[in-house]
């Protein structure tokens, strides 16, 4: 369970994992351990720096996610995913429907080719 | 200690946030070249950052605005102690032509309290650093006094 594993280009097991686990904890807590402590908890020193602005608590129309950059993307498939969406009206007799028609196209496409 | 001491070997790189409070962007153009290779503040281990949260020194340009006052404020405010602010150009020092302006809170001291005022319109980079590095013995100053404040109360 716990044997060596050779790659070829190197090793790999536990015991070599774990040592560089904790020489990598050792370290980053120590850097860690070296940042400020002097701000005071509770006050604005403890708030999300918002370029000055009061943290806002929807910041939905001020932020740009990373979504939107795929706006051009979304806007010229909009009207193909809008035909998806409303093929899905979550009624089952609808989806047998489409599932037997889609099935005798397909059934018919094969017949004749 | 003198000021030419300190500037040998820093205690601690000084960190600096800027706030434009209503300038016209002339001096914030100086302070970018303040940071810029030909004066290049960061041999001295000063640059600039991003969020006062870790900033040693505001700095602050223009006359401060009514809108900017409140963020002003907050910057100011979100600052760890000890820390010192610089006012960079003569908008932030008296309002200059600005001045008793309807839409002005300001200048600088009327706000937040300043520690060293560097003049010009804009201020060369020269100056801006000379403005820095005097901050620097405000600094240390305030540091000592929050030490000694600290071993005052645990004694």
């Amino acid at each position: 369970m716990f044997t060596t594993v050779f790659s070829g280009f190197g090793f790999w097991n536990v015991s070599a994992w774990l040592a560089f686990f904790c020489i990598a904890s050792f370290y980053a807590l120590w850097i860690r351990s070296k940042g400020r402590k002097d701000y005071k908890k509770g006050t604005e020193q403890d708030e999300i720096f918002w370029s000055g602005n009061p943290v806002p608590e929807d910041g939905e129309e001020i932020t740009v996610p990373a979504s939107a950059a795929y706006w051009g993307y979304k806007k010229a498939f909009a009207p193909f995913y809008k035909a998806l969406v409303a093929f899905h009206s979550g009624v089952t007799t609808d989806y047998a429907g489409w599932f037997i028609v889609v099935s005798a196209v397909i059934c018919a496409l094969a017949v004749i080719i | 200690m003198k000021l030419e001491k300190y500037l040998e070997i820093l205690p601690k790189s000084l960190w600096v946030t800027t706030c434009n409070s209503g300038s016209c962007n002339g001096c914030d153009i100086e302070i970018v070249a303040t940071i810029s290779p030909r004066y290049d503040i960061e041999r001295f281990g000063m640059k600039l950052v991003g969020t006062p949260r870790h900033a040693d020194v505001l700095v602050v340009t223009g006359p401060v605005t009514t809108y900017m006052k409140d963020r002003l404020l907050r910057i100011y405010h979100q600052i760890p102690d000890p820390k010192v602010v610089v006012v960079v150009g003569n908008c932030g020092a008296s309002g200059d032509v600005f001045y008793r302006s309807y839409s002005l809170e300001g200048p600088v001291d009327r706000i937040i309290p300043v520690d060293v005022y560097v003049h010009g319109c804009p201020p060369r980079p020269e100056a801006i650093i000379e403005g820095v590095a005097k901050a620097v013995l405000k600094l240390e100053g305030k540091r000592k006094e929050l030490i000694c404040a600290a071993q005052g109360e645990t004694e």
